[in-house]
């Protein structure tokens, strides 16, 4: 713990809140979220449904905006930037996994995958390397040039995941990155990000309901209300008994996913 | 909740849908309204009661307009009901029979075409006098036209109406009952034709598309001179371009895109994603409908250029064809009672006459592939000529220059020189004919092939010509009018004096002839062209609307990764450039090739016509690319 703590804060929230709908009527969706994230962390975030786990990593990924709160990136004071201000710091410091992958289908795997890179000052020859090395680690250079509809939902994944990291970025947040996948394809995934995060000192912030998921991090966060209700550390436990320590948080939270 | 109440429910849902093929809807129907209104104006009935080419014309065109009416119906239709087999889709899923899907849907657009019908009227009835003040103008007609409500229109625009209900409910119920629930799910995000790795093949055809389509040009240019083998070079010309730019719409373009594409080994970069990439995979799909935008374009710039260039010219070509305007032929007693109404009427005028013999002889080719041909001709002094007020140059003795402002369309052989044999007295019993002019030294009314030789040849053949029944020794008197402004008045004159079996017209009566005929050209070949235009800019239009709605995940993925709305509409407007120039840029080539034809029928330049009529067709297509555009840019600011 004290390493981490005297590492970079890649994210700090404080006092997060965000409501739907108009004044009169509001659904207030997070109550007020206090985070910190610090470099080559692998923080999961849980909770039940409705408990604002997707809204979370919306607001925290400068995709949707906060109520209040104030949240900083890379030492970026995100409130009150313009939209497309928020653009290029999603462009150069975010990387993003989703559920349903969101790949373009008309690019393949490898236009995909080097499609953040584009607009940026990176050569074509360093393109190449960083390609080379990413779709190596994650086990899919030899489908560089298929498209999407071609490839299995695992093999998608994990192109996705590589769209995330082309351009080394300080923060890759997941939502649900193995909801669609089968438990084999799930587990491939999580050990590839599991050894990115590790190898690479890559941060990442995961949104699950599923406790082998993010039995792979080393923190994860429940909600619960919009609030955060607890936070457990792996430490140097091993997986199989964080699997179980999260297990019986879920049991405390109740309401299973 | 009850079928009618659902009706209603799903009409307010859908009224963005909708409100697009309402447009569609209201366009088509005003147009025909406008149309029709015309054609049974009391002012252009009146003209085509004289005429029947213009009634002929009027019809044909009707014809026409229905039929491009219902094909756009159609197409707007399916585009429509594609965009909501989810929803078909999904009534059958809770049960509901494919009949309720299918009285459903039809209901919706009766009523639907119901309102397009009334509010397409009244468009119609608001337009139909500019277009009829449009058309008087072009014929330069005087007639006082009212506010003109026709019964007879309202009448034909109901019937064409029923049609295109009858056809687009033959559409939903075809739809309906064959597709599977599966593919009603499928249908909004299909990639229908996914090109993966273009074969060997598709590059041959890719190849061919493109050597079909120069095949196709270069023929085109044999045209102008084989002009007898007119009707079966145009039929190859036809079908081997079109058939070129359908394989060029299908495979050769994919096959440029992925030439490209591999070249750039995976880092595509942002904008051509959006270009290039999505192109690559839709043409093939597009490609039929492309090739027919890109025909009609072509079509439609070719006809509307070449009835601007004949009614642009028609002053010239009327005086290349007659050179005097008047000109009689052995009316000595009816010339001298002209000339003395014309000096009655104060209207001043060049009197002259002219002397000149008809024979009959042979053309005599150089070539003895070619077989000689008999023919009558008639020959002028150019001394006499030049007196009488054209700038004519006298040919060498011996020598004659044959002037025919018709020898192109007729197709005859213009190599020269060649010779005129006829039967003559002594030894000296040809002339030689060293050249061709495209025009007329005699108005064409008078019978005989024109030729002209020097005074002192004219005076030789005068002698020595032998004379037989086909023989004549004629007199022309000619008058040029100096004073144009009466020229209705004086061509009165002519017309009521000489004998109307003669046939012999005059050159104002001939011209106003030809600009009424012309104008009622240019007036329905815009007329249509201008519906040929909206239907094809719809179309592409519609399908780049259904284009943006399935691709609206890839622009919200895009702004999420953090691709600003700039950036993305940088792409999307290199990708509607394409979409919009490819296939104007080639109906705008093979309408140049389809020009250079059309001016062998021609004398006049049509440079300018042309490059009006151009002009005005780009114009409006960059309006579509512009609407389109902006389009795309509200689907991207909201995506996210």
């Amino acid at each position: 713990m004290t390493i981490q703590q005297t590492a970079n804060t890649v994210l700090s929230a404080e006092g997060v809140r965000k409501s739907y709908g108009s004044k009169g009527n509001a659904q207030q969706v997070l109550n007020g979220i206090d985070l910190r994230v610090f470099e080559g962390e692998f923080v999961g975030i849980m909770g039940p449904s409705g408990s604002g786990k997707t809204t979370l990593l919306n607001t925290l990924a400068t995709i949707d905006r906060a109520t209040d709160g104030n949240i900083v990136i890379n030492g970026n004071e995100i409130s009150n930037l313009k939209d497309n201000q928020l653009s290029n710091i999603r462009r150069r410091h975010l990387g993003f996994i989703f559920q349903d992958y969101n790949l373009l289908d008309t690019l393949t795997v490898k236009e995909n995958i080097l499609l953040p890179v584009s607009l940026t000052k990176i050569s074509t020859a360093q393109a190449e390397t960083e390609f080379n090395t990413i779709a190596e680690i994650l086990g899919i250079k030899e489908l560089a040039n298929k498209y999407p509809s071609e490839i299995s939902g695992g093999q998608k994944q994990r192109t996705s995941a590589a769209r995330a990291l082309i351009h080394s970025p300080s923060l890759v947040f997941a939502d649900e990155p193995t909801g669609a996948l089968d438990s084999k394809a799930a587990s491939n995934l999580l050990e590839n990000l599991h050894e990115i995060n590790q190898t690479r000192q890559v941060t990442i912030v995961m949104v699950t309901h599923d406790p082998l998921a993010s039995s792979y991090c080393n923190r994860v966060v429940f909600l619960k209300d919009g609030t955060i209700f607890s936070e457990l550390y792996r430490g140097e436990k091993t997986r199989e008994s964080f699997f179980k320590d999260i297990l019986d948080m879920q049991a405390v939270l109740g309401g299973g996913n | 909740m009850t079928t009618q109440k659902l009706v209603i429910r799903s009409m307010r849902k859908n009224i963005k849908m909708y409100y697009l093929y309402f447009f569609a809807m209201i366009f088509s129907i005003s147009l025909y309204f406008i149309f029709s209104t015309l054609q049974n104006d009391q002012a252009i009935v009146n003209i085509s009661e004289d005429s029947i080419n213009f009634a002929t014309a009027f019809q044909v065109a009707g014809i026409l307009l229905i039929f491009i009416t219902i094909v756009f119906t159609m197409y707007a239709t399916n585009i429509f009901i594609r965009r909501r087999s989810q929803e078909i889709g999904l009534y059958q899923l809770i049960g509901l029979s494919k009949a309720w899907v299918a009285r459903v849907l039809i209901a919706e657009h009766s009523i639907l075409g119901l309102g397009a019908l009334l509010i397409g009227m009244i468009v119609g009835v608001l337009f139909s006098r500019l277009f009829l003040l449009l058309f008087i103008k072009l014929i330069d007609l005087e007639v006082m036209v009212g506010l003109t409500f026709s019964t007879q229109a309202v009448i034909q625009t109901i019937a064409v109406f029923i049609c295109l209900i009858a056809i687009t409910s033959l559409q939903i119920i075809l739809t309906v009952y064959r597709s599977t629930l599966l593919q009603l799910f499928q249908a909004n995000n299909k990639n229908d034709h996914f090109v993966k790795q273009p074969s060997i093949v598709s590059g041959i055809l890719g190849l061919t598309g493109l050597s079909l389509i120069g095949f196709g040009y270069y023929v085109s240019t044999l045209i102008v001179v084989h002009a007898d083998l007119l009707l079966y070079l145009m039929l190859l010309v036809l079908a081997s371009t079109i058939t070129g730019t359908y394989l060029f719409f299908r495979t050769t373009i994919s096959w440029i895109l992925y030439v490209f594409r591999k070249r750039k080994n995976g880092n595509l970069g942002l904008y051509n994603s959006l270009s290039v990439a999505p192109l690559m995979h839709s043409m093939k799909g597009h490609a039929n409908s492309l090739t027919l935008i890109t025909t009609l374009s072509a079509m439609a710039i070719t006809m509307i250029s070449l009835s601007y260039s004949l009614y642009y010219s028609t002053e010239d070509d009327t005086r290349l064809a007659m050179p005097f305007d008047f000109a009689v032929e052995n009316m000595q007693e009816e010339a001298a009672i002209i000339s003395s109404r014309l000096e009655e009427e104060q209207i001043e005028f060049d009197y002259h006459q002219l002397d000149a013999i008809r024979f009959d002889g042979t053309w005599v080719e150089k070539n003895p592939n070619i077989d000689n041909r008999h023919s009558t001709f008639m020959v002028f002094s150019a001394e006499q000529m030049a007196k009488a007020g054209l700038d004519v140059e006298p040919p060498q003795d011996d020598e004659a220059i044959y002037y025919n402002s018709r020898t192109v369309i007729e197709g005859r052989e213009i190599s020269f020189p060649k010779d005129v044999q006829y039967a003559a007295n002594d030894a000296e019993n040809q002339l030689t004919v060293s050249k061709f002019k495209l025009e007329n030294v005699m108005n064409y009314l008078f019978y005989g092939e024109q030729l002209l030789v020097s005074e002192e040849t004219f005076e030789r053949m005068r002698d020595n010509i032998q004379e037989d029944e086909h023989t004549e020794f004629l007199t022309f008197e000619t008058f040029q009018l100096l004073d144009t402004e009466k020229s209705d008045t004086a061509s009165d004159i002519f017309q009521t004096n000489v004998d109307s079996d003669e046939y012999i017209s005059d050159f104002y009566s001939t011209y106003k002839g030809s600009f009424q005929a012309f104008g009622l050209l240019i007036f329905i070949a815009g007329f249509l062209g201008f519906v040929f235009l909206l239907s094809t800019g719809s179309i592409l239009y519609f399908k780049q609307m259904t284009e943006a709605e399935q691709e609206k995940n890839h622009y919200r993925t895009l702004r999420q990764l953090g691709f600003q709305v700039n950036d993305i509409m940088k792409g999307i407007i290199r990708k509607q450039l394409f979409v919009y120039l490819i296939p104007l840029g080639i109906g705008l080539i093979h309408a140049a090739f389809a020009l250079n034809v059309g001016s062998v029928l021609m004398a006049a330049s049509m440079l300018t016509p042309i490059i009006i009529s151009m002009a005005a067709y780009i114009v409006i297509y960059l309006m579509f690319t512009v609407v389109t555009i902006r389009y795309y840019k509200s689907i991207v600011t909201n995506a996210l």
